[in-house]
Parts: C-alpha cells; structure tokens; sequence
C-alpha cells in the first residue's frame, strides 16, 4: 500500500521534470501553431552553460539562474529570428522541419564544444533530505517543482493581464485578425520564443543538477517526453501541459509498479496515442471547436515538379545497372547498396508523407517488421529469403496500416506526433516480446540474401538484388501515382475536407496508402536483414526516420524520382565527406535548414 | 414543382453558447432553385455544412429523396449524387485542373472500384496498378466527361487543363469547383457563393451559367449575397439572420419584408449586399 | 581469376584515392608506408563518447608501440571511420576496408548490431575483423575471421557474482541491468553463477540506456527486499542509479559490473557512490608492470586524466593488434592466422593474453575486487561496509 504512495510521488517528481520542457513548447504551440523540436536543444544548451557557471565561474544558485534564462533566450530570440521568421509565410510542414534542422545544429555544436562525455553538474542547494512515504524528497525537487507550477501561474497572469500577453493571445486565436488589430506578430513571436526558451534553458540546468549528469543525449529524449505532455495536456494549452506532464510521470511510474522497468517508455506514447484517438485536442482542451479551416496548398509547396525526360531517367537506369560491370570499387557499390535500401524507405515515406500528406516520423518501425518478419520466417520456417523478404513487405503492410490505422482522423503535425509515438512503440515491443524477437539478443545468423537457391553474397549480386527491387518498386508507385489512386491520394493530401465532399474516404485511401508504402519499406528491412545477418532492437532507430524524411524533402514530396535522387545524395555525400567525420551532423542539420529556407519544394519539386 | 429533394426539419447546431443554426425548416423540389440570403454570420455555410455532412446537427433532420440522411458523412453523401462547392474555394492547389474535375466524379467510377466488401480496397489498389482494359477506357470516358464540362466555361479552363490548380486566377479556382461539382453528376447541388471575388463581367457569366443548370432540370441550394443574382435566378428566397429563418418566399415579396430590411440594417451591413464578403 | 585479381586492384587504387585523406595523427613512415589498421566506431551520435575514449587508448599504445621501433621498423597508423554505431554505415566502411589493400585488420565496431552487420562482409572479404568491445555471444560465430578480446561475459559475471556472494556475502539480490545485448547477456550469466553459489535473485530490472529516472525501479526494488543491488550499467547510468538509490533511502549494498570502472563514475555518482564495489580487472594500485605503465602513460600523455575501462580495452586492442601484426605481417590471411598463434601478449585486462582458438575469444580475465573509498577506487579490504 504504500508503495502505491511512493510509486504515486515518484510519478509527480519526474512528471515535474517533464512538466519544465513542456511549458514552454506549449507556449509556443499557442502561438505558432508549432512543435518545436529545438527545445529539447535549448534545454541542452541550458544545461551546459549552467555547467559553465557553476563549475568554471562558481556563480551563486540566483545569478546560474540568471545566466542560463538570458542565455537561453538569446539563443531562442535567435533561432525565431533566423530560423523561423523567414519560413512565415512559407508552408506549414516547413517551420516543423527547421526545427529538427535547428536542434541538429545546436546539439552537435554542444558536442563539438564540449565533447561527448558526460559531465557532472553538481546541484548548489544544501543537501537535506525530507522524508515521504518510502522515499524522500530534497530541496532540487521543491525548486523544480515551484519552477514549473510558478513559471505555469506567471504565464497565466502574464497572458491574461498584461498587454503583450493579450497580444499573444489575440494571436494564438487568429493570427491574420490580430494582425489587422495591430498587433505586431513578430515581437509576440520574439516574446514567446525568448520565454519559453528561457523556460527551457532553466530546465536544463534544473534537470542537470538534478541528475547531477548532462550529456548530449539529453535532448532528444527530454523533446520526446516534453511532446508527449503537452500533447497529452493539449496542445497550447499551458496549465493542460503541467497536468499533462504529471499525468505522465504517473503513467509511467504506475507502468513500472505493474510491468516492470523496460516497460516505461512504452506506457508513455501508448497515452500518448490513446489521447490524440481519443481526444485529438488533448484532455483539458476546450470542449469543441470549429475545425480550422485550411487554406489549400498550405501544406505542401505549390510548385511544379521539375519534369525529368524519359530518356534521361532510362540512360540513369541503365548506368546504374551495369555499374558492377565498371571498375568501381565494392565500397562504392555497397554505399549505393545501402543508398538503395534508403532508397526504398524514401519511396514508402515520399508515398505517405509527400503524396497522402501524412507526414511520418517514425518510418523506421515498418524497416523493423520487414526485417524482423523476414529473418524470422527464415530461420525459424525455413522460407526461401526471396519470399521472406515479400513476407517481410507483406507484413510491414498489413501490421503498419493496422497500427496507424487509428490515427487516421488526425491532421497536420499530430499525425507526425502520432507516427512518432507508434515507431517507438514497435521498437519497445520488439525489445520486449522475447520470446518472438529475443529482446536485446536480437537475431543472429540471418542467412544471406539468396534467389532461387543461389546465395548472393558478391556485393554485385546483392547492389543489382537492391537496385532491381528498388527500381521495381519505383515504377510500380510511378504507376500508382498515374492512376486514380495517384490523384485521389493528392487531392486528399491538399484539401481533405474538399475530398470527403466528394465521395473520398480518408481511411480507405489512406490505408491503401501505407499498404502500398509499407510493403515498400518492409522490403527494404527485409533486404537489410539479410545484409547485416544480425539485428536488434536498435537496428532501425528514429535517426533512420528523420534521414528518411530529410530525404523525401530534398528529393521533393511525393517525387518518385526525387526520392532515389535524394537517397543517393544523403547516404554518398556524408560518405564523401567522411573527412569531416565530426562535423558530418553538424552539416547535415545546416543542408537541411538551408533546403528548408530555399528551395521548401525540394531538388524536383512535389509532385 | 415535382418530388421533394431535399427537405431539412428543426435543423440545429450550437458552437458553445452560439446557436448558429436554430431550427431550420426547409423544402426543396426537384429542379428548383433556392437561395440562402442573409449577413454574415447569419449560419448559410453552418448549414451547408450540416446538408453536407461535414458537420453533425445537435438536432433535426435532413431528408435526401426518400431516406433520412442526417448523420451520414460527407462521403456518403457524395455518393448519393450531392455535391458543393465552397464558400472560401477550396481547389486542390497541386493538381491540375483536369484532375481537380476527375476527383469530381470519383463517385462515378465503377471498374475501378468494384464493390466487393472487404477486399474491395484491395481490389482497388491492385486494378489501378494493373489498369485492365475496362479501367483504361473507364478513365478515358471520365476525362472526354471534363473536357464537355470545361467547354461551359468557354476559354476559361481549357487551354488550362494541365496547369495545377494554385496558378489559376481567383475566378479560374471557382469555375473549377463549379466543375469539379458538375462532374459527380450531381442530383442536388449547393453552392456556396459561385461569384465572391469575381467583377461584374465574371459575374454575369457565372449567372448564365447557374441559369443554364436550372434550366436543365438540376435541382440547386444557392448561398449568394448579390441580390440581383439571387432575384433573377431565385425560384425562393430564404433568409436567414442569427441562425433562424426570417422569412421566406419568391424574392420580390421577401425583398420588401421589414423584418428582413431590419435584420440587415440593424447589423449594418446593407452596404455588404451588392458586395463580395 | 586474373580478371578478378584486376579488378581489386582497379577497386584497391580507387578506395586508396578516397581514404587517402582521411589518415590518423599518426606519424608518417621514416622509409615505408605505416602499417595500416582500420577502425571503425562512433564520433558522432548517441555513442560518440566512446569512440572518443577509443581514440585516447590507441593513440597512447601506438606512442609506446612507435617508441619501441614499430612493427619490425615499420610505424603503425590507424584510419578512424566515424560509423555513429549505425550498422547501414558499418557495412560501408566494412566494404570500404576490405578494398583498401592498405589495411590489414580492422578494429571495432563499438555496438553488437553495428559490429555484426558488418561481419559478413569482413569475413568473405577475408579481413579480420577484430571486435575487441563486442561481448555478443555470437560475434565471432560469424566467421574464423572474427576475433574479440572484449570479456567474455561468460567469463566476468561469474568473477562478479563470487565478488558479491561469497566474499561480501549477500544472499538476496536484485539485479538492474542496461537491456541491451549485453545487459542483457550478462545478466543471464550474472543470475546463473549467483544462484550456483547459492543466492537468491529477488527481482531483475532491464531500463533503456536513455533512462534517467530510476525512483520507480528502485520501489520495485526496495519492495522485493534484497540484501544487495547489483549494477550491470555503464558508468553513466551506473552513477545516476547509485544517486537515485541513496535519495529513496536504499542502503543496501551496491555491486557493480567493471563497466562502471571510470573516474566518472566517481565524479558524476559523488557520495552517493561510496562504499559501492566494483569488480573490475585491473586497478590503479595494482603493481602488475602493464597496468602501471598504462596508467602512468595515460596520465602523462591526457593531462593527469584517470583511463577508464573502455581506454584500456582500446590501448589493449591495439598492443594486441601490433602483437599480431609482427608475427602475421601484413598479409590478411596471415594476421588472421596469427591470432592463433599469439601468446601471452601483455595485456590491462587479462595480464597475458593468449587467444583461445575455439572461440576465438581470450579466456582468463585479470580480477580485482575494487570498493569505492574517500571517492576513490580502492582494493577491496575484506572489511564490510
């Protein structure tokens, strides 16, 4: 019984932790209508200024607060200023991805700066411990805690009374009208971004001392968490997200109590999901609102496809089919082997995010299925690889669509959110459903790729078993983007409202979307398995997803060709600039934000 | 007139304390053309909306021919031969004109999509990979269809055929709807003010071409705020102020109704009446 | 056959122009070309740390291995391929080696999957592929060219469950382990010696590397009575559940896998690591001639910086990695042979190491049983704590 109680306290401690980050990407969501993915980036820059005050300047505990709020907020001012204003009037998937671009940027710098290690960030409150239930509280907790709930109320009363305030909330209402009252959209901008990153400056430094530990690492896992409480409390919604974030931390305690540690995070994003099903707008949201009404092409860049001839596509194919015949070294065929393989991902994503408009994050988990799928019906069933490998895209298919299925009625950014949530999923249940997927062990001794019998085990053989596969299932999608479906999935993608009053149902052609994309992928998994021999859990990771949409973006959404185009490109060009190898990151985090800004279409255009 | 179309009974929906559409009576017959008159905020897009099944009623009743179709969604509703077009137009801004008006009679394709249950999707997928025969000429049909339907719009859409839908000039985008509209081959059609945004001239035009509609037989639900328009085309005229019907009747009788002349002086809108909102 | 022996050289050439640029620090060659390893790890993404550790561990052995006249008076240099621990780039780089003539062996890759992934290609390519920090019990089943001195976790969890169950006497233990292939690995041999010398196991507990928060483990924990936590962590999150432990008010006794060998440990862990043991393989006081000297060595070339565990097991791979280069040149098949042939090569880890061809791994791992002291590692004294 009172275990309950400590699992309970435990539950609000860390819902606290989640609830700093939180805050202030709810805050930005209400203006900006935006998921800032940077955040958990300022939160590490936070940290790591902190640590340069309290172990190098040995600043007192006010003015470490201090330093790092007006660090942090400089570092926001900044990236709303250069990364975000000039993408205004820009599409609105384009803010989403700088944001990612950003956080790239802002960590690998943290990394380059003060190298990988993890540092101490020794906490500077006296060190009295307060007896609760089993365990104990000390006084970082209470900080921490009157932090969160202090910076929640000061919002409030900011917001409500003050005129800036009003401004941002006139804004966070209708942008267009608050700018015809006079409102000047960018210094609220300018306003919110500073505060919230201020917020998660701090944060950073709380969360630092409180664990006495930063890393680079760090970011990715407090947006991750921070994203899923504020959605959980509502998008926007400021009191919603610290009730979001407890809720959270509750969730995932309770999920300990009962299942056990490595089932914790996979109690995060199944709330996660369940909430946006159940309740899109978050649980506090106000009870109904009328849908927005999106102006069309708002999405996605208007833009003409750049129009490749046929000859030119036919020359590139067949230069690229007797390439092994060439005197080009292995290691150029196994880069585009691999490019290949991307490739295919690309093609799945380019599908369902550029053509439908369901703009996925974690694309990764239909790689796992195939994967998982085909190397298991090899070994365990003995199936020829040729057919596991379409039992793999089979499966990615039908348990892909099945799992997204829900979401299907969610838009915009919550899609993303949502197919971020599912690909972790996946991956948690792959670590632990033993007794399919052999946990961490993963599988080893996966037979190589074969066809008919024959082995293929020369890089030639397996670069043209890719390339073969990859170029199949690209006229087959350049097919499918020439028929009906082609134009119903765009017309969905464009304006879904428009579609449904014209007799397109969303599930039924969104599902054929990613049957046909998740057959893609998981042929792509299913050939990777093959290639590696051995995979685990952390074999297909979110990086794999975020590559791949960078990928589908610099190709150009919903471009078949641009797809190949851009697979080629991110997976030859950090091999040419191996040189660079600790900056590659870095690089690529500025290709994107560049791409982002200047050419929203990508290399080839949407289609 | 003949049969009822359409016919709407106590129709409501409240947003909140709002209640946009209160109550709404209404009786459409085949081939007759009704118009939706009132300021704005009056609730003629709420209840489109609520016809269209884009959204629910809180209560009441819409009634399509013979079966009761509050409710159904929007999609359904397409595939009972109702189509609309949109108040603040709603192309889909990559495709080309061609396809915008193809996706207007995705209703009306058959080989394509059989209807098998379960595995019909499937089916779908796999024919519009394959492209049988019978596929290839179903689409062929379909595309000469929008060509005689781009014809009415004169040299207004035709040598635009392949551009996508977002380089169209504002008048361009609604003719398009209007086409993308006619192609579902429509038994009830709504349209939600064809002429915003368009000079007289355009105008005009758009009026000929909803006469030309009516007098073939199609039976129309027209939101206008031109008056002239809406006078000229008009079988009756319902107006509407804060959700609830004010008065009702042939356009002369509901002209001169005080009761109307107060609804839109006292919102100070009467200037608003000859133009675009 | 000579088109073939053509065509790797056409390939040889081209791979040689593309790595031409991307040498190590080391020096050149008074006469000939350095003798040349490829590496293959992280410097960029989640693992990036290590790799970094890795590259202070070679750099000190080759300064020693230079300083002693080389291999047979040629330099040894390694090439560092950043892999992210990404298998999609191991099997690139695994490509990229195997058409380098230049190199003769590779090292790494820092993760099973990314090492693993990789295998096939090392293994037709007939390039050894020596995964000196792969403990996965199936690394070197993929081939006779996949050779590991990483420690066995067949060998080492049985050192340690003796550590906690004879020598400090614990009966009833709760495990917490990282639940990654080799969390996971060392649990199940962890469990097996613990439960052979005759202790109870009152709860296993496998978190995700990314985990921070471990309050609700340790209630599940705490609520399963044990007389003793076990850490199989690295020594981040080894460090943060030590904390954690001691502000819940568990004050059992803490033993930890030699993963957590590292200064910090001591520094991110602070109070709440003292008195934690740690069974590890080597230590600083312990007067073995190679540990002084590796010590010593790092301590002068970084600035007085204490080594950890992965700087040792990366200074040891490259003096295994010479040891074997001398007795095989450069040929491939040679070195791979060499292997077998290799004996007693001084080691931190395993004081002489000397390959056991069956598994192809190194048996016999040194142990000392270290307990943390006045924030220092310390030789255990007998006394309980």
């Amino acid at each position: 019984m009172s275990s309950w109680l400590d699992y309970t306290i435990n539950g609000l401690i860390v819902g606290n932790v989640y609830a700093l980050v939180a805050v202030g990407l709810a805050l930005i969501f209400g203006v900006s209508r935006l998921i800032n993915f940077a955040q958990g980036s300022i939160y590490l820059v936070g940290a790591y200024i902190g640590w340069v005050a309290v172990v190098q300047l040995h600043t007192p505990l006010p003015l470490t607060i201090i330093v790092v709020a007006v660090a942090a907020a400089l570092v926001g001012l900044i990236i709303e200023r250069f990364g975000l204003r000039p993408l205004q009037n820009s599409v609105r998937i384009a803010p989403l991805l700088a944001t990612i671009g950003i956080s790239f940027v802002l960590d690998q710098l943290v990394m380059l700066t003060f190298s990988p290690n993890p540092r101490a960030l020794p906490s500077q409150l006296p060190d009295v411990r307060f007896q609760i239930g089993g365990g104990t509280i000390g006084p970082l907790d209470l900080l921490i805690a009157g932090v969160g709930i202090t910076s929640a109320l000061l919002l409030f009363v900011f917001l409500r009374y003050s005129k800036l305030g009003w401004a941002i909330r006139a804004t966070a209402q209708d942008r267009d009208a608050a700018m015809q009252m006079g409102v000047d959209v960018n210094r609220v901008n300018q306003a919110v971004f500073g505060i919230a990153a201020a917020l998660g400056g701090i944060s950073g430094l709380l969360v630092g001392m409180y664990y006495n530990q930063i890393d680079t690492a760090m970011s990715l896992q407090a947006t991750l968490k921070g994203v899923v409480a504020e959605v959980v409390g509502g998008a926007g919604n400021v009191p919603g997200a610290v009730i979001g974030s407890l809720l959270l931390g509750l969730v995932e305690s309770y999920g300990v109590a009962v299942f056990g540690t490595s089932y914790r995070n996979l109690f995060a994003f199944l709330l996660l999901v369940v909430v946006l099903v159940l309740r899109p707008n978050g649980l506090f949201a106000s009870a109904r609102q009328a849908p927005p009404e999106p102006l069309t092409g708002t999405f996605i860049a208007p833009s003409r496809p750049v129009r490749i001839p046929r000859w030119a596509l036919l020359i590139a194919t067949a230069v690229f089919a007797i390439l092994p015949l060439l005197p080009v070294s292995f290691y150029v065929l196994q880069t585009l082997i691999n490019a290949s393989l991307l490739g295919m991902l690309a093609l799945s994503l380019t599908l369902v995010a550029g053509t439908i408009g369901q703009v996925s994050l974690g694309h990764a988990a239909l790689l796992a299925i195939g994967a998982y799928t085909s190397a298991l019906l090899s070994l365990t069933f003995s199936v020829p690889v040729g057919l596991a490998i379409i039992g793999g895209g089979l499966m990615s298919a039908a348990l892909g669509t099945a799992l997204i299925s829900p979401s299907f009625r969610l838009r915009g950014h919550y899609v993303s959110i949502a197919t971020l949530a599912i690909g972790e999923i996946v991956s948690l249940v792959i670590l632990n459903w033993e007794s399919v997927t052999r946990g961490p062990i993963g599988i080893s001794g996966i037979p190589p790729l074969s066809l008919f019998g024959y082995e293929l085990v020369s890089p030639i053989s397996i670069y043209w078993f890719s390339f073969i596969a990859m170029v199949v299932l690209a006229l087959l999608q350049g097919r499918l983007l020439g028929s009906h479906l082609g134009r119903s999935f765009r017309a969905i993608r464009d304006d879904d409202i428009a579609a449904r009053a014209y007799g397109l149902s969303l599930n039924r052609y969104k599902s054929l979307a990613f049957i046909f994309g998740g057959f893609a992928a998981g042929v792509s998994g299913g050939i990777a398995a093959h290639l590696y021999s051995y995979i685990n859990h952390e074999t297909f990771n979110t990086q794999q997803s975020i590559l791949a949409l960078t990928v589908v973006i610099l190709g150009g959404l919903g471009n078949v060709v641009g797809a190949i185009v851009g697979a080629v490109a991110l997976v030859g060009l950090p091999e040419v600039f191996r040189i660079a190898a600790e900056y590659r990151i870095l690089i690529y985090g500025i290709v994107l934000l560049l791409l982002v800004r200047f050419r929203p279409q990508g290399l080839l255009g949407t289609m | 007139m003949g049969t009822t179309m359409l016919s709407l009974r106590g129709l409501t929906r409240r947003f909140g304390g709002l209640t946009a559409v209160d109550a709404i009576d209404l009786d459409l017959a085949k081939g007759e053309l009704i118009s939706i008159i009132g300021p704005n905020g009056a609730g003629k897009t709420t209840l489109f909306n609520l016809v269209t099944g884009l959204d629910r009623p809180d209560a009441g009743t819409v009634r399509f021919e013979d079966q009761d179709i509050t409710g159904f969604s929007p999609e359904r509703l397409a595939a009972e031969g109702i189509a609309r077009t949109f108040q603040l137009g709603r192309v889909f801004g990559n495709l080309s004109v061609m396809d915008n008006v193809l996706i207007g009679a995705h209703t009306r394709l058959r080989a394509v999509r059989p209807a098998v249950p379960v595995i019909g999707p499937l089916l779908e997928l796999g024919l519009a990979l394959l492209r049988p025969a019978s596929v290839k000429a179903e689409e062929e049909r379909l595309r000469e269809d929008v060509k005689v339907i781009l014809a009415r719009f004169g040299e207004r859409l035709l040598p635009r055929i392949d551009q996508p839908a977002y380089s169209l000039s504002y008048a361009n985008r609604r003719r398009v709807e209007i086409a993308r509209a006619l192609a579902l081959k429509p038994r009830l059609l709504l349209l939600d003010e064809p002429t915003a945004g368009m000079n007289p001239t355009e105008t005009t035009e758009m009026q000929g071409l909803v006469a030309e509609l009516k007098a073939e037989g199609l039976t129309i639900l027209l939101i206008e705020h031109k008056l002239e328009m809406v006078m000229r085309l008009s079988d009756r005229v319902i107006v509407m102020d804060e959700g609830k019907k004010i008065a009702e009747g042939p356009g002369e009788q509901v002209r001169g109704d005080p009761k109307v002349i107060e609804a839109y002086l006292g919102h100070g809108l009467t200037t608003k009446q000859e133009s675009a909102a | 056959m000579s088109n073939i022996d053509r065509r790797t050289l056409v390939k040889g050439s081209l791979a040689a122009m593309m790595a031409g640029a991307a040498f190590s620090r080391a020096a050149f060659a008074q006469s000939s070309e350095p003798i040349l390893l490829g590496v293959s790890g992280p410097l960029t993404g989640p693992n990036a740390q290590y790799g970094t550790q890795w590259k202070q561990g070679f750099d000190l052995a080759l300064d020693e291995i230079q300083a002693a006249g080389g291999i047979n008076g040629r330099k040894l240099a390694y090439s560092f391929e950043d892999s992210q621990s990404d298998p999609r780039q191991s099997v690139a780089i695994a490509q990229k080696f195997v058409s380098d003539p230049r190199i003769v062996m590779e090292l790494g890759d820092f993760s099973s999957p990314a090492s693993m992934a990789a295998s096939p290609i090392y293994q037709r390519g007939g390039l050894v592929q020596f995964g000196f920090t792969n403990s996965h019990p199936d690394f070197t089943k993929g081939g006779d060219f996949m050779w590991s001195t990483s420690v066995s976790q067949a060998d080492e969890q049985p050192l340690l469950a003796a550590y906690a169950v004879k020598r400090l006497g614990l009966k009833k233990l709760a495990v917490l382990h990282l639940n990654t292939d080799w969390g996971r690995t060392s649990r199940d041999y962890f469990v097996k010696a613990a439960k052979e010398h005759g202790a109870e196991i009152a709860v296993t507990e496998g978190y995700i590397a990314e985990e921070r928060d471990f309050r609700s483990t340790l209630v599940r924990v705490r609520d399963a009575n044990p007389d003793g936590l076990i850490l199989i962590s690295y020594y981040s999150d080894g460090a943060l559940i030590a904390r954690q432990a001691r502000q819940v008010g568990l004050k059992q006794v803490i033993c930890a896998a030699s993963s957590v060998y590292s200064p910090k440990f001591l520094e991110l862990g602070g109070e709440a690591v003292e008195d934690v043991h740690v069974g590890t393989r080597y230590f600083p006081e312990d007067p073995r001639p190679e540990v002084q000297t590796f010590i010593a060595g790092f301590k002068k070339k970084y600035n007085g910086v204490e080594p950890d565990a992965f700087n040792a097991y990366a200074y040891d791979a490259m003096n295994m990695a010479a040891a074997v280069v001398k007795i095989g040149g450069t040929d491939r098949r040679a070195i791979r042979d060499a292997f077998t042939k290799v004996k007693d090569v001084s080691s931190v880890i395993f004081g002489k190491a000397t390959f056991d061809v069956e598994s192809r791994r190194v048996k016999g791992a040194m142990n000392a049983e270290l307990v943390v002291r006045k924030g220092q590692f310390a030789l255990w004294d007998g006394k309980p704590t």
